[in-house]
């Protein structure tokens, strides 16, 4: 049999250096050790943990999720064990894992984030942080950081004065002018930006005549909205020049494709770890094989190759 | 736990009204298994839709083959239904925390409503291959949705009195209770039957362990999406904390979720 050629999968975000473009997204793939057996935090190149506050959060009340054509709604409400035991329960386990792991906070001030994001600066196995100001799951903080460029600015500016590694800020869809945002967020400091994370979005049960999510709404995640991330994903790649990380809705390599040609230099997976552990996987070769078909020798050539 | 593709559908046969059982060979899982673990099935391999996986307690294990029982009730499970010993399935598995079966208890009482019979097949199976005595209260809508059992019966109930007695399982519980030594519970079924069946056993001081549904993304206690409020106020996910609970680790007074 021919040996097959070796593709470049490595990518690297502002200095940070991935050995691939896959990343496991926020939420998604909890503290790394949860699908022991179905995948790996290894398999990825990078594994961004579940949002984390400065103190434990119980979550929303339930139901939490339902599915919805070719989608599902979450209103998980950043449910998370808190910063200390994330530190000394969770991140040893993750650490032993071997894979680049980007920590994913939320506070509710800016206080908050500036007081955790010193906190894990501190964490030697961490080399990156990614804000999210971008959940629509919880009164405050998250989104109301988020859908404003002024108040996105402000906290960016004052993570990125304590905070010396990447830095990473998760936008939201939820707004009329993403660009906006991230230019905002761009000059205020920030070395990557991630979108999209959910829309709003809600669903009836029409024999209870009651929302189906606990929390009444929830975030819209899955392929229903790759047209939006992408739509999303091409205004910001025109609008700032850090790089930019796709997500929303990547199911399989011709999503991912689609949005590395956009203008995006890393993806990450979501929904689609819930369905198919493996994607990270299955997405990798498949992205191997069409560089091969194309002629491609590094992954980074793809990035917004877009022909408009 | 596994992710096991492509795997080949042995016999998907309608056993009632509404309620099929479907099987396929996966020699690991079914050597793996315990009852009350759940097994969590690609639907449409390929297609995102539906999109999430679908859970499903293990009903029986016989030789190298697992099977389970769904009853028709949304797009998921319809599709289910029209599948058929061409077709291939992808399937996680075991997951969960299943029945906890304590050999010390003289007598293990199975309570099932409706679909509830699911994990109770397995379950009986091992105990009878533990020689623990046990038998099966069950109660179901109407005799049309009887699903047949292995397990030795000791009363039936049904909403219409069409077979057993005339109302809910649960009303036979406790002159069940009153005249068996040392026993255990394990429930399976609606919400409302679970609540009750917890509460009869609280007050009688009996152990009781109930298998709980839920709406489900990752099955593996990943996204926190299937919580059910416990005893302490807290949230556990059902997917790798249970399905199976000690039912004094529930708050019952939540709305049910499913």
């Amino acid at each position: 049999m021919k040996k097959l050629k070796k593709i470049d999968l490595r990518v690297s975000l502002a200095g940070l250096k991935l050995k691939n473009p896959v990343i496991a997204a926020s939420g998604t793939f909890g503290y790394g050790t949860e699908y022991t057996g179905l995948a790996e935090p290894g398999d990825f190149g990078a594994v961004i943990t579940k949002t984390i506050t400065l103190a434990p959060r119980p979550g929303n009340r339930p139901p939490r999720i339902c599915e919805t054509a070719s989608g599902m709604l979450n209103s998980i409400g950043l449910a998370n064990v808190g910063f200390e035991a994330f530190k000394n329960d969770k991140l040893p386990r993750l650490v032993e894992k071997k894979a680049v792991i980007i920590a994913n906070i939320a506070g509710n001030t800016i206080e908050e984030y500036v007081e955790l994001a010193k906190k894990i600066n501190k964490i030697s196995h961490i080399p990156a942080l990614e804000l999210n100001i971008s959940c629509p799951n919880v009164k405050q903080g998250g989104i109301a950081f988020g859908t404003d460029p002024s108040s996105a600015a402000a906290l960016t500016k004052a993570v990125r004065k304590v905070y010396k590694k990447t830095l990473i800020v998760k936008l939201s869809p939820n707004v009329s002018d993403i660009a906006a945002i991230a230019r905002a967020v761009e000059k205020a400091g920030a070395d990557a930006l991630s979108l999209i994370n959910t829309l709003y979005g809600m669903a009836v049960d029409i024999k209870k005549r009651r929302p189906v999510l606990g929390n009444i709404t929830g975030g819209l995640s899955g392929p229903a909205i790759k047209p939006v991330a992408l739509y999303n994903l091409y205004k910001a790649y025109h609008s700032v020049k850090i790089p930019l990380i796709g997500l929303g809705g990547i199911m399989d390599h011709r999503d991912a494709l689609e949005f590395l040609i956009t203008g995006a230099v890393a993806v990450q997976i979501g929904t689609a770890n819930f369905v198919n552990p493996s994607a990270a996987k299955d997405i990798l070769s498949g992205l191997a094989g069409y560089c091969r078909e194309n002629n491609i020798t590094k992954i980074t050539k793809l990035t917004g190759i877009l022909k408009c | 736990m596994k992710q096991y593709h492509s795997i080949q559908i042995a016999s998907n046969a309608r056993v009632s009204d509404k309620a099929y059982t479907l099987s396929f060979k996966i020699p690991g899982l079914a050597k793996s298994a315990d009852p009350g673990q759940f097994v969590h099935i690609r639907l449409s391999p390929g297609s995102n839709h539906p999109l999430l996986r679908r859970p499903f307690s293990i009903n029986d294990i016989r030789g190298d083959k697992v099977e389970i029982l769904y009853e028709v009730k949304g797009s998921g499970t319809e599709l289910l239904s029209q599948i058929s010993p061409k077709d291939t399935l992808d399937v996680i598995g075991p997951l969960g925390k299943g029945f906890d079966i304590d050999l010390r208890k003289r007598y293990h009482l199975l309570v099932a409503g409706g679909m509830g019979i699911a994990p109770m097949g397995f379950l009986g199976r091992r105990l009878k291959s533990l020689k623990l005595k046990h038998e099966l209260l069950y109660g179901c809508r109407s005799s049309s949705e009887l699903i047949p059992s292995d397990i030795k019966i000791c009363s039936i109930s049904s909403d219409d009195g069409s077979c057993g007695k005339k109302g809910l399982v649960t009303s036979l519980l406790p002159d069940k209770l009153e005249s068996c030594q040392n026993p255990v519970v394990y429930a399976c079924g609606p919400w409302p039957m679970l609540k009750a069946v917890a509460r009869i056993c609280q007050n009688k001081n009996i152990p009781c362990q109930v298998s709980l549904e839920s709406f489900m993304a990752c099955g593996v206690g990943a996204c926190q999406g299937c919580v059910v409020r416990s005893s302490d106020g807290s949230y556990i996910s059902v997917c790798d904390k249970g399905p199976v609970f000690d039912s004094r680790l529930i708050d019952w007074d939540q709305d049910c979720v499913v």
